[in-house]
């Protein structure tokens, strides 16, 4: 293993080097995703402080649990993502409603990232990824978006949008469906989504 | 239990931690034996994770960076626990809490703080447990509500039923008692009949009274009688030794037939003379109005 990570070592080499203790491994995990999570983060919970409180803790759980992690059930990637948006979400349903809505009050605007070392590739991506969205019907749009960035439930999102949790059942299913098929083959390699 | 298709909308809504808890659970024992939809879910939340990049990137403070990496020194790492000899084998052979880190996701995507501190595992079983005796529960109540309400209505139906099957019985037995007591006077060895003719009120009108003498139930029946008019009602009157004794008042039908049943005062028995007269509604104790049809004994 490299002291040194560069970027096209795959994610899934950084954690396997993780497991094994390597600090700077973490660090280049850190460097690659922290933006991209905080972003995520952010738009859950809608405070600066609280989303990097939870940052901090996903890191520390991945540096804990690396060698748990199996490659076989699906990307680093997604797995981090996943972690990032469990913590966020399990934080925002343990503050009360009052804190909520303070939470909400002081939405802070979410600077776009300048630190441009490791981000230009990462939003490049984004880049794909928010045309795949503008590419899905409104509806499926909001719907998954509400699920995804507001970490709403089906019930929730149903009440948010007065509609039926079939519909909602159905908006997802089709939206995520459609994002799956034109994001196919956009990301190849160490960098494959799914 | 769902079928094989029903879980696919379920997997959408867990790909990206949408879906509700008993829904969630209900797929979680579907993946224990379904590869096909557990690859499914690996690529939808793949296609969910890739909903983080549209989110504008935002840079954490250095600081952040900084405690972080200092902080690793001071946490232990926890060593692998791959359980490859049961990869894809039953959750239940999984120590408790323990899994390949990726694979709870979906417990941990709606892990409640509150639940930290009990088994994982004890909870599921005991939350599974609960959630089918609610179903069940929920389902015996519909059902026994919905009986109960179909009996309600049914007793309701049936008590309407009887109410009126009463009503046509006690009709029934009254008409009957009125047939027998008919039959008896016209088989009775006493049965006596008079003819009573139209007087000039009424000329063409013909009466029968048809009576029993033992017992004096009478029969009478009458034709050709004007109708009475308003407030108005004919009335039989037994005449013995010029004493008029009072009958029943009856009203005609349009046709000017009219047909009653009556009771012979034991002192009527002895009447030479039967006579309807024109008398107010409900009938009089003593005769006041015109002659319409008279007959002797």
């Amino acid at each position: 293993m490299t002291a040194r990570p560069e970027r096209d070592t795959s994610d899934a080499e950084l954690l396997r080097a993780v497991a094994r203790g390597d600090e700077a491994a973490l660090a280049a995990l850190y460097d690659r995703y922290a933006s991209i999570l905080l972003g995520l983060v952010l738009r859950i919970l809608h405070s600066r402080g609280e989303a990097e409180d939870v940052l901090q803790e996903v890191f520390l759980q991945v540096w804990r649990r690396a060698a748990d992690f199996d490659e076989g059930r699906g990307r680093p990637f997604t797995w981090l993502v996943t972690l990032a948006r469990s913590r966020a979400i399990d934080r925002l349903r343990a503050l009360d409603s009052r804190g909520r809505a303070a939470l909400a009050s002081q939405r802070e605007p979410t600077e776009e990232v300048s630190d441009a070392s490791a981000d230009a590739f990462r939003s490049e991506q984004g880049e794909i990824v928010r045309a795949a969205l503008s590419q899905l019907s409104e509806e499926q749009r909001t719907t998954l978006l509400l699920a995804y960035h507001e970490g709403l439930t089906q019930t929730e999102i149903a009440e948010r949008l007065k509609q039926p949790l079939g519909t909602v059942k159905t908006r997802t299913r089709a939206g995520l469906m459609k994002m799956r098929e034109l994001l196919a083959g956009k990301f190849e390699g160490a960098d494959a989504l799914f | 239990m769902k079928g094989h298709d029903e879980y696919k909308e379920i997997l959408s809504l867990a790909a990206l931690d949408a879906a509700d808890g008993a829904e969630l659970r209900d797929l979680e024992a579907h993946l224990d034996s379904c590869a096909e939809c557990r690859a499914e879910l690996r690529e939808l939340r793949g296609a969910g994770a890739a909903l983080a990049l549209a989110a504008p990137p935002v840079a954490p403070s250095p600081e952040l960076r900084t405690r972080l990496l200092a902080s690793l020194k001071s946490t232990p790492q926890e060593s692998a626990r791959r359980l490859s000899a049961e990869e894809g084998a039953s959750r239940a052979t999984r120590p408790p809490g323990r899994a390949p880190a990726n694979v709870v996701s979906l417990e941990d995507a709606r892990r409640d703080p509150r639940r930290a501190f009990v088994s994982r595992r004890a909870f599921n079983l005991t939350a599974v447990a609960a959630s089918l005796l609610v179903v069940s529960l929920a389902v015996v109540s519909a059902v026994l509500w919905r009986r109960n309400a179909a009996l309600n209505s049914a007793v309701a139906s049936l008590s309407g039923a009887l109410e009126r099957a009463r009503g046509e019985l006690g009709q029934t037995r009254s008409e009957l008692a009125v047939a027998r007591r008919e039959r008896e006077i016209l088989i009775s060895p006493e049965m006596h009949t008079s003819q009573l003719a139209g007087t000039k009120m009424a000329e063409s009108a013909r009466a029968r009274l048809v009576y029993d003498e033992r017992t004096g139930e009478a029969m009478f029946t009458a034709a050709k009688l004007p109708p009475a008019p308003a407030g108005k009602a004919y009335q039989l009157w037994f005449i013995a030794d010029g004493k008029p004794l009072p009958g029943s008042a009856f009203n005609t039908d349009a046709e000017g037939r009219a047909e009653m049943r009556d009771r012979i005062p034991p002192e009527g028995l002895r009447a030479q003379v039967f006579a309807v007269t024109l008398e107010p509604a409900g009938g009089l104790p003593a005769p006041s109005g015109e002659i319409y049809l008279k007959g002797a004994s």
